[in-house]
């Protein structure tokens, strides 16, 4: 089983190689921290001498790193995605599933390896690039909660869709589950709570008021999402 | 009478694989979003949101499109059938423009921003027209989605950034010579809007043609075998 993973996983490491996307994924976040981290204090710089305002985009720093921590589990969850959406197409989704892999395999091979890797990322350009201060413990939590709602989109612009056509359509959709990211900035009132169903809400929760109970909440979203889409792909396939 | 048919089977196509339903959802997201904003910046962002979403819908699904043809063979009917590659090519620009033109005319009535209806739809038409011809050539010649994706980067960086620059306020005569430019200077009905409308027709058809080519060569080599 186990070398049958690390095979599967490999043929999706030569497929992302093959068409550059592994290149990309690894390189974009790199390039995003970095203009986090440089370029938008001198945008704020520029912005506050401009319009007279003694801050502008300073109280949303710890918003530009959510992103970030989100940035690279999405970004290989994407290809991924991706990926699997080509393999279904062309039938090799389920004959890959009837070998010693098995659905369960496949998903482990296709979503939780390269979310596994990307935490690894995550945690790395946190370490790093973050515009605000962050403990340890903090990162972690929080690259482990951004990876886990990462699988959850890849599962939902998988799971729901019948082809290629459909995936990219669901993948431009499933843009808005990183929506919760913002509202607890913008949205004060408690109207924000409608959007308690996406795991950004709570992730942005846990970071901006730095109380570890939001961790229950953030993580039993996520693992509904992934729980419910997981018995759709089952059927899927 | 083969284009009528083509239109209509690429309609239905992109109603059955949600593309309508997409872009109504897309087009409530961004109007709500337009009134959350300042009424003084609703302009610039209708167009921003209208440049990079509908008008780029072609560039952004193209590549999804042609490879589902590929995987289930509808190229090869295709290309032992009376259409021309013209036709094939006429009827997928044509049928991804019209969604994109409806959803840009709502955004734009949304954000306030059409001042002169004729010259609003013809830049978000063409400009559609044009995105889609690029998604069209790159498409013919990919093997996954991943690989298009990753190619349609260097292309949407290209038209986009000259026109979101122009929009934010480097304006010089001279850059209504770049297709993105030019829609951009339409969709505002811009002082050099009529130049701007024969810069951005001869664009599109270049862009037209050369994807016919594409598609031409594209339809010779289904199947693994040239023809």
């Amino acid at each position: 089983m186990r070398r049958s993973l690390r095979q599967s996983f490999g043929i999706f490491i030569s497929q992302i190689t093959k068409d550059s996307m592994l290149l990309v994924v690894c390189i974009a976040p790199i390039l995003a921290a970095c203009f986090f981290r440089f370029g938008i204090p001198i945008i704020e710089q520029q912005l506050t001498v401009y319009l007279h305002e003694p801050t502008i985009l300073t109280p949303y720093y710890l918003l530009f790193d959510l992103f970030l921590s989100m940035l690279t589990p999405y970004m290989f969850c994407f290809a991924s995605a991706m990926v699997m959406l080509t393999e279904y197409d062309e039938n090799m989704t389920s004959y890959l599933a009837v070998t010693p892999i098995g659905k369960k395999g496949y998903m482990v091979s296709r979503l939780v390896f390269p979310a596994a890797i990307s935490f690894l990322g995550s945690v790395l350009l946190l370490l790093y690039f973050s515009l605000t201060e962050w403990s340890m413990t903090m990162i972690v939590l929080m690259c482990l909660l951004t990876s886990l709602a990462s699988i959850a989109v890849a599962l939902l612009v998988f799971s729901v869709s019948h082809n290629r056509v459909e995936g990219v359509a669901m993948s431009k959709l499933s843009g808005l589950m990183m929506l919760g990211l913002p509202v607890p900035f913008f949205v004060l009132s408690s109207a924000q709570y409608l959007f308690a169903f996406l795991p950004s809400f709570w992730i942005a929760k846990l970071s901006l008021e730095q109380d570890l109970l939001y961790f229950i909440p953030a993580l039993l979203t996520s693992l509904i999402w992934i729980w419910l889409l997981y018995r759709k792909f089952e059927r899927k396939l | 009478m083969r284009i009528k048919a083509l239109l209509k089977g690429d309609i239905s196509f992109q109603y059955k694989y949600g593309f309508y339903f997409l872009y109504i959802f897309f087009s409530a997201i961004y109007i709500g979003l337009l009134f959350t904003l300042p009424e003084s910046w609703r302009g610039e962002a209708a167009l921003l949101m209208i440049f990079t979403d509908p008008a780029a819908l072609g560039l952004y699904f193209m590549g999804a499109i042609i490879l589902l043809e590929k995987s289930e063979r509808v190229l090869d009917s295709i290309a032992i059938s009376p259409v021309k590659p013209v036709e094939y090519v006429l009827s997928k620009l044509l049928s991804i423009s019209i969604i994109s033109t409806v959803v840009g005319i709502l955004i734009g009535m949304a954000g306030g921003v059409i001042s002169n209806v004729f010259y609003f739809c013809a830049g978000v038409f063409l400009g559609s027209f044009l995105f889609s011809a690029v998604g069209l050539i790159i498409a013919a010649n990919i093997p996954t989605l991943n690989a298009f994706i990753i190619a349609t980067i260097p292309a949407s960086f290209f038209i986009s950034v000259p026109a979101i620059a122009y929009l934010f306020g480097v304006k010089k005569a001279w850059m209504i010579l770049h297709p993105g430019v030019s829609m951009i200077e339409l969709c505002t009905s811009g002082q050099n809007a009529l130049p701007a409308l024969l810069v951005l027709i001869a664009w599109t058809a270049l862009l037209f043609l050369l994807s016919s080519q594409v598609v031409r060569r594209m339809l010779l080599s289904v199947g693994g075998v040239k023809l």
